[in-house]
């Protein structure tokens, strides 16, 4: 839940998602599920060159299982919110 | 869900798995990601041969086969000369 | 409960979050390895680590055998970055932090002959 809210935060920002088989696509990230499906508007891959294959396309679904990476705008990333709200997640788990 | 509502009667390239790269219109899908293509075809890419389409009709693709799903610019699409794409398939994926 | 544990080390997943804002080792998937500062987890073992550093191991040659295959290594950094749980092999805290619980464990064991004696 923790990091689901935390890709939540990041909507509408420029992220690179790195996939199990190695393609790398950057855009725009317009939405996220609970599994972590990335949505990304007007994205790019990189090494085209060698990955022509999404040439024609402008925006996509990722299933949340097939990320290996998601490369984040680090100015964007709060880290001391995070660590506060893992530390309380951390502690609502062993109360469960 | 990360909906794909917004990709229905839309052209889609679909990424598999398995790396096999599937275009179509989408028909409808589910909150599996399971996803319905019509009027689809295979896109067969090689690295010393032009892409071969490989027509597949009417299409249910399982949604844990299913990499990426991307909206096309039909118009970008049409303009591209398949038979002049050299590359290697996508490579599939491994845990 | 253990009595010799150090406090707040009750089970594996305390040892990560004793490592948050540390730097620490991750081992991937796919003949890969991480250093990163880490800022979040969840029970999937998901991350999110800055200033990156991957390392990944590329095995040329020697085609599926133990032939004489060279070893080259890929580094790139990353400042922020998402690491999905499932290829995580493991989390390595940094060494002081080991040392720290330790020391505070023969500590808890010196105290507990002491009353003893």
């Amino acid at each position: 839940m923790l990091i689901f809210s935390v890709f939540k935060t990041l909507t509408d920002q420029r992220v690179t998602v790195e996939l199990k088989n190695d393609l790398s696509i950057t855009g725009t990230l317009k939405s996220v599920d609970q599994f972590l499906n990335i949505r990304l508007d007007g994205i790019k891959v990189l090494d085209e060159q060698r990955y022509p294959h999404m040439m024609a396309v402008k925006n996509c679904f990722i299933r949340g299982s097939v990320v290996r990476y998601v490369q984040l705008p680090a100015e964007h990333v709060d880290t001391q919110l995070l660590e506060d709200a893992t530390r309380r997640e951390a502690a609502n788990q062993t109360k469960r | 869900m990360s909906s794909l509502q917004g990709y229905v009667d839309r052209p889609v390239l679909l990424v598999l798995q398995d790396g096999r790269a599937i275009v179509g219109t989408m028909a409808g899908f589910d909150q599996k990601s399971n996803v319905v293509l019509s009027d689809s075809k295979e896109r067969v890419y090689s690295a010393d041969e032009g892409v071969e389409e490989i027509p597949l009709g009417l299409y249910l693709v399982k949604g844990d086969q299913i990499v990426l799903i991307g909206e096309l610019d039909e118009e970008k699409d049409r303009s591209v000369d398949l038979s002049t794409i050299r590359a290697d398939p996508i490579p599939p994926i491994h845990y | 409960m253990d009595a010799t544990a150090a406090p707040g080390i009750q089970e594996p997943f305390d040892l990560i979050r004793l490592s948050l804002s540390e730097r620490v080792f991750v081992k991937l998937r796919g003949d890969r390895e991480l250093t990163g500062v880490l800022h979040a987890y969840d029970g999937h073992m998901n991350l999110i680590l800055s200033d990156v550093e991957e390392t990944i191991l590329i095995v040329d040659g020697g085609e599926g055998g133990k032939t004489n295959g060279t070893v080259n290594l890929a580094k790139r950094k990353m400042a922020m970055l998402f690491v999905r749980g499932d290829g995580v092999i493991l989390v390595r805290t940094s060494y002081d932090l080991l040392d720290a619980i330790d020391l505070c464990r023969r500590q808890k064991i010196v105290q507990k002959c002491a009353k003893l004696c």
